[in-house]
C-alpha cells in the first residue's frame, strides 16, 4: 500500500536524485575565453613565506601558472604606430596577504637601456579609460594608477593619471620593479604591498576583483631614433585581476553537513519504506 | 513490456541528446543551466504524468520503493542500491563544494555592441553624394585611418585587432554596419570609444575620438567607402516599416 509521506519522500529523493544527476553530467559552461583565444584574468596565488620579489628569475615562478594577454599598437590617440615589437605576454602573480609581486615576460629581441614596461590599473570605484583614464564622454572616470619600469632607471615609478598629459610620478613611491632580460626576452617583476596608505594607489584586497592593462616599449634604437616611445607602445585592453582569497576551510563544515544531511534523508525514506512494505 | 521508468528514463536521455547535441547543429549551443532547466521540466513531467492514476502510480513508484527498500534484493540489484545510496550523499556533497568554492572567473560583463545613440546624431543624412569619386576617397581614408584595426578586407581583422578587447567591427558581418543607419556610424566615428554611454562600456574601447583628427567631410565619405569596400548597404527607415 502506498501511503502519501512514502510517496513523497521517495520523490524528493528521486527528483533530487535526478538534478544532482544532471548537474553532474552538464557540470558547467567552459569558462569564457577572450576573443583572440588568450585569457581573461591574472591570479596573485597566496604563498606561505616570502615572495620571489626582487628576483624574475627565481625557481619559485617556476610552477606559478601562467595568463597570457596579446597586445595591440596604440592607436587610440596621434603620434600612434602600427607595428610593435611585443605582441603578447605572459604574467604570473604571487601574494603573501601583505605583498604582491607580479611577474611580465615578454619577447624582444635586444635589450636596450630605453626598454620599458607598465602595470596600469583602476583606482577607486569609477570606471577609467584604458588610456590613461582619459575623460569619458557620457560616463564619469577615475584615475588609474601605473607602475613603469624602465631599464635605464633600473627601478620602478608609482604613477598616476587622468587624461592625456596628466601622468605624473607620484609623491610617495611604493613600487620596486627588477628586471633581467636573456635570450630575447624580458622578465620584469613588480612589488608592492597589497594596500597602500596612498589614496592614488590601486588597493589589492584578497577576493576581489581588480582591472589591469599592460604596455611595453622596445627601446631599440634605429636609424638613430629610438624606436617606440611615449605613446607609441604595445598596449593591452583592461582584464581581470585578482589576490587569491585565504582558504576558507567551513566550506569543509558545509560540505560534511550537506553529506549528512542526504545521509540522514536517505535512511528516513528507506526505513519509511521497509515499514510500508511490511505492514 | 516496457514500464513507466524505463519509458520515463529514454525521454530524459532523448531530451538531453537533443539539447545538448542536435538543437546546436540550428542555433548556438544551450548554456547548461537552460538544458539543466529543460531536464528538470521534463523529470517534473514525467513524475506527474506517471502518478495520475492509482495504477500508474503503482508501476511508476512501486519498482523504486522496492529498489530503495533493499528488501528480497540479491546480486546486481544489492550492488546497484547500494551504489545509488553512497552516490547521493556524494553528490550532494559535492555540489556543495562547487557552489562554495571561489571562482577564478572575473564577473561576467554584458556590453551592448549597438547602444542608443545620443539625440544630435539621430536620422542625420550623409550630405555627400554616393557617387565613384567620393566613395574612393572614402576607401583611400579607410585605408590610412581605419584599416590598422578594422582590416583592409573590411573585416575587423587589421594587423593592429588581435590586442583589442572589445575587438574592433567586422563590417562584412551583417550583424554590424548594415543594421545601422549612416548617421549611427558618424556618431560612432566622430566620437570614438569614449563617447558611447555606460552599457556601450567605453572604458575599454581603443576606437580614436576622430573629429579630433578628421573633418566631417571625411568622416562622411568615409562611412561610404565602408559600406562600399565592405558589400553593406546602410539601414533606412523605409525599410524597417
Amino acid at each position: 500500500m502506498l501511503n502519501r509521506l512514502k510517496f513523497l519522500s521517495t520523490a524528493i529523493f528521486v527528483g533530487m536524485f535526478g538534478i544532482l544527476g544532471f548537474t553532474l553530467v552538464l557540470a558547467s559552461d567552459p569558462p569564457p575565453a577572450n576573443d583572440s583565444g588568450g585569457s581573461v584574468s591574472v591570479r596573485l596565488y597566496q604563498v606561505e613565506g616570502s615572495l620571489p620579489a626582487d628576483d624574475p628569475n627565481s625557481a619559485q615562478w617556476a610552477s606559478v601558472p601562467e595568463s597570457e594577454f596579446k597586445l595591440a599598437p596604440q592607436v587610440h590617440w596621434k603620434d600612434r604606430i602600427q607595428e610593435v615589437t611585443v605582441k603578447s605576454v605572459k604574467v604570473k602573480g604571487l601574494h603573501d596577504g601583505q605583498n604582491l609581486a607580479i611577474l611580465v615576460e615578454y619577447e624582444d629581441p635586444t635589450d636596450d637601456p630605453k626598454d620599458a614596461a607598465a602595470v596600469e590599473f583602476m583606482v577607486g570605484d569609477k570606471k577609467a579609460h584604458f588610456a590613461h583614464g582619459q575623460p569619458m564622454l557620457q560616463v564619469e572616470g577615475g584615475p588609474v594608477n601605473i607602475w613603469f619600469w624602465k631599464k635605464e632607471n633600473g627601478k620602478a615609478l608609482d604613477m598616476s593619471a587622468k587624461g592625456f598629459k596628466t601622468l605624473t610620478t607620484q609623491e610617495k613611491q611604493d613600487v620596486t620593479a627588477t628586471g633581467a632580460w636573456e635570450g630575447g626576452s624580458w622578465k620584469v617583476v613588480f612589488t608592492r604591498a597589497l594596500k597602500t596608505e596612498d589614496e592614488q594607489d590601486v588597493q589589492i584586497e584578497p577576493g576581489e576583483w581588480r582591472s589591469v592593462a599592460f604596455a611595453f616599449w622596445d627601446g631599440a634604437v634605429v636609424d638613430g631614433l629610438v624606436k617606440e616611445k611615449g605613446s607609441q607602445k604595445a598596449v593591452s585592453s583592461w582584464w581581470s585581476i585578482r589576490a587569491e582569497p585565504s582558504a576558507d576551510n567551513s566550506i569543509f563544515g558545509w560540505v560534511i553537513f550537506g553529506l549528512l544531511l542526504a545521509a540522514g534523508f536517505e535512511m528516513v525514506v528507506v526505513r519509511k519504506l521497509r515499514k510500508g512494505q511490511s505492514a | 513490456m516496457r514500464g513507466p521508468i524505463a519509458s520515463g528514463a529514454i525521454l530524459l536521455a532523448g531530451m538531453f541528446i537533443f539539447l545538448k547535441f542536435i538543437l546546436p547543429m540550428v542555433t548556438a549551443p544551450l548554456p547548461a543551466s537552460l538544458i539543466y532547466l529543460y531536464l528538470a521540466l521534463t523529470l517534473s513531467g514525467i513524475m506527474i504524468f506517471g502518478t495520475m492514476s492509482a495504477s500508474g502510480l503503482e508501476s511508476l513508484m512501486g519498482p523504486i520503493f522496492r529498489f530503495l527498500s533493499g528488501k528480497g534484493q540479491s546480486g546486481v540489484g544489492q550492488m546497484a542500491r547500494l551504489a545509488v545510496l553512497v552516490l547521493f550523499p556524494l553528490l550532494v556533497g559535492w555540489q556543495t563544494y562547487t557552489r562554495l568554492a571561489p571562482s577564478d572567473l572575473p564577473p561576467a560583463e554584458n556590453r551592448t555592441i549597438h547602444p542608443a545613440p545620443p539625440g544630435e546624431f539621430v536620422g542625420l543624412a550623409n550630405p555627400y553624394q554616393n557617387n565613384e569619386a567620393n566613395i574612393n576617397m572614402g576607401k583611400g581614408l579607410y585605408a590610412a585611418y581605419c584599416s590598422p584595426c578594422h582590416g583592409a578586407n573590411y573585416d575587423g581583422k587589421g594587423t593592429a585587432a588581435p590586442g583589442f578587447n572589445p575587438p574592433p567591427a567586422n563590417f562584412s558581418d551583417p550583424g554590424t554596419i548594415a543594421q545601422l543607419q549612416e548617421s549611427y556610424l558618424f556618431w560612432r566615428i566622430k566620437k570614438g570609444g569614449v563617447g558611447l554611454p555606460v552599457e556601450g562600456m567605453p572604458w575599454k574601447s581603443a576606437m580614436p575620438r576622430w573629429e579630433e583628427e578628421l573633418s566631417d567631410e571625411f568622416i562622411w565619405k568615409i562611412i561610404m567607402g565602408e559600406y562600399d569596400g565592405a558589400h553593406q548597404s546602410p539601414r533606412t527607415w523605409e525599410e524597417e516599416e
